[in-house]
């Protein structure tokens, strides 16, 4: 199976009113004296797929058990649709949900797991039948409706989970690390699955994961977490690209950290003087601490020749590792140590045997951060 | 079939003794039961229904059996809905004080019997309630109670949680997760936790010898006061009924499992042969 089964073509319904919006106000989680979640804030737009993501006992699991309302809040208010719904039970707050092991019913088959919401809400059994089929048909199982989940494969559980989620019509979806359990290439492919049925319903998602690249891949939003606090949130390549603090960096991909000191803000840009390195013109978020840094990621650091214009320094190659589609070189510049990323078709293009190595950097690429570490 | 591991023959050798010294003495009733007598000999004289058709036909002892029955009847139903109820209710739950709670369910499995005889007896004297079944049937319930909640704990360590709300989720409220979540999953528990509670009830003596009357007269208490004077058939006919219906008991059970076990290996060739 690699063609994508799920298209925005069968879905019925699509580009109806985005729908769907979930409001985080300071809400806390306390288990005894230890803080899960730290007055947090959150909002998902209609329609918005909104991605928590961080390490473990980062809260980013209870936060989303509180939404679902598995886990009562010590502190704030919960909203769906502008309306509280702190003293709802987890069945009336019309949430779909999708576990990281899927939970589907062992005894029911695919059919009746679908059907189960409609069930509870007693709709009529021909319709009930009629729409569960539908939402099967919806995630390419419609012939799999007789089958127990025991019978199905890891990617076809997945996706009766999704349409069991879905055929209520729910406000909003809730995935806990729904994809954890696949391997790599399936994971891929529900990952765009789930996004082209996401954008066919328009309906919002909240997101939990702590796999940066499916984060990156799936999300309109990402909201970085750590320690039951939002860290960062932006769009993907806006927080990957220009991450607040070195943390946040770190945890979002390879990148070089070089320790700087301001020399001067200006608004977007900053002057810094990177130590052996120079003085550099990088771009400012405006972060403020004690300690800053500047991250520059692997794959904007390139070979280049002295006489272009920008920033960059003299450097010495230290090994090069063939990584398949990239290649991965270390380097030593100024006393620092620094990893550049090409891919191999360009390996050592802008090298010149005969010339002093030089790397640089655009300083759009080049982010001031805070560093906490 | 092939096991993976190959037992020494000498193991099935010496296997054989053992069986037949713990069977044996139980299946001995059987014959002696038929026995052509009107004493209890060994070996039978000649085979016989003289005593079983004596047995029906003696009001004594089938109101003895109706007894026996009545008790083990209350004893699996409040034994199965207290049981399961508080290993559903302790599932997966941490409070201060648990321990004590499960200690207090299993409490009677430890307390010699004689003891909660004598209580029991006190405390029904005490409220004026004898003189009926229902008071052993409660008494028997109480001893069967921490078979059902054991069995019914033991398939429940199965359960996801996440099953219980996903189905809270979908929109379930409380009753519909305890039949669609929770029965499927601890019937089997249930099934042998309340064949458990009825060989109990039926079995047990000291109670229901403390607290017997003239309308509530349990088998094993009519066949105990019978032997010491008189040593008819008739209560070798009772322990072959109740040695048939354990037998019978555990051969259900055994077809169950034997029927789940069989219903789930048929699967992954049921899936090999669609694909």
């Amino acid at each position: 199976m690699t063609a994508s089964v799920i298209s925005a073509e069968s879905i019925p319904g699509t580009g109806r009113a985005a729908r769907g919006a979930i409001e985080l106000r300071q809400v806390s989680k306390h288990y005894g004296d230890v803080v899960a979640v730290d007055e947090l804030d959150l909002t998902v737009q209609p329609g918005e797929f909104v991605t928590l993501l961080g390490p473990s006992g980062s809260g980013k699991t209870t936060t989303m058990m509180m939404v679902a309302g598995f886990e009562d809040h010590s502190a704030g208010t919960v909203l769906i649709d502008g309306k509280p719904v702190d003293s709802l039970p987890p069945r009336d707050r019309n949430l779909g949900v999708v576990f990281q092991n899927y939970a589907l019913f062992p005894h029911m088959s695919a059919l009746e797991n679908v059907e189960f919401a409609l069930r509870m809400r007693k709709v009529p059994r021909e319709e009930r039948r009629q729409r569960a089929e539908e939402a099967l048909d919806r995630v390419g199982l419609g012939k799999m409706g007789g089958r127990k989940p025991r019978q199905l494969s890891g990617g076809q559980q997945q996706r009766v989970a999704l349409a069991r989620a879905l055929v209520f019509n729910p406000a909003a979806l809730l995935l806990d690390e729904p994809m954890a359990a696949l391997d790599k290439r399936l994971r891929e492919q529900m990952q765009e699955e789930i996004k082209t049925l996401q954008k066919g319903l328009g309906i919002s998602v909240l997101f939990v994961t702590h796999d940066q690249d499916e984060a990156m891949a799936m999300s309109d939003r990402i909201v970085v977490m750590r320690d039951g606090k939002i860290v960062q949130s932006g769009a993907p390549e806006e927080v990957y690209n220009h991450p607040l603090t070195d943390w946040v960096a770190s945890f979002l991909g390879d990148t070089n950290l070089i320790p700087c000191t301001i020399v001067e803000r200006n608004g977007e840009e900053a002057v810094v003087d990177l130590g052996g390195l120079g003085l550099a013109k990088v771009r400012d978020r405006g972060a403020s601490g004690e300690n800053y840094a500047v991250s520059i990621r692997p794959e904007h650091l390139k070979f280049r020749t002295r006489a272009s214009a920008g920033n960059g320094c003299a450097a010495t190659l230290v090994s090069s590792t063939n990584l398949g589609a990239t290649v991965r070189h270390r380097l030593t510049a100024g006393g620092h140590e620094l990893q550049l990323r090409e891919l191999s078709s360009d390996r050592g293009a802008g090298i010149r045997p005969d010339e002093e190595l030089w790397v640089g950097w655009d300083a759009d690429k080049a982010q001031l951060l805070v560093l906490e570490s | 079939m092939k096991t993976t591991n190959p037992q020494h023959p000498l193991l099935a050798l010496l296997s054989i003794p053992a069986f037949l010294f713990l069977v044996i003495p139980t299946a001995i009733v059987v014959p002696v039961a038929l026995n052509d007598s009107r004493y209890i000999t060994f070996p039978p004289e000649g085979i016989s229904f003289a005593a079983v058709a004596g047995f029906f036909a003696d009001r004594a002892w089938t109101s003895a059996l109706t007894a026996s029955l009545q008790s083990a009847a209350i004893a699996v139903v409040i034994g199965v809905l207290l049981g399961a109820t508080a290993a559903i209710g302790l599932h997966g739950r941490k409070f201060p004080g648990q321990p004590a709670v499960v200690g207090l369910i299993l409490a009677p499995m430890i307390v010699p019997t004689v003891v909660l005889a004598l209580a029991f007896y006190q405390f029904f004297i005490s409220i004026g309630m004898v003189g009926s079944i229902v008071p052993i049937g409660l008494a028997h319930a109480v001893i069967a109670t921490p078979y059902v909640y054991l069995t019914t704990r033991a398939s429940l360590a199965g359960l996801n949680p996440a099953l219980v709300r996903s189905a809270q989720s979908l929109g379930a409220g409380p009753l519909s997760v305890l039949r669609h979540v929770y029965l499927p999953i601890i019937l089997p528990g249930l099934i042998s936790g309340a064949l458990f509670a009825f060989s109990v009830s039926i079995d047990e003596t000291v109670m229901s010898l403390f607290m017997q009357s003239p309308g509530a007269t349990t088998l094993p208490v009519k066949m105990f006061t019978d032997i010491q004077f008189n040593l008819t058939p008739k209560i070798a006919v009772s322990s072959a009924l109740l040695v048939s219906v354990a037998t019978i008991g555990l051969l259900l059970q055994v077809l169950f499992v034997l029927k789940r076990r069989s219903s789930t290996r048929m699967l992954p060739l049921a899936v090999s042969a669609q694909t």
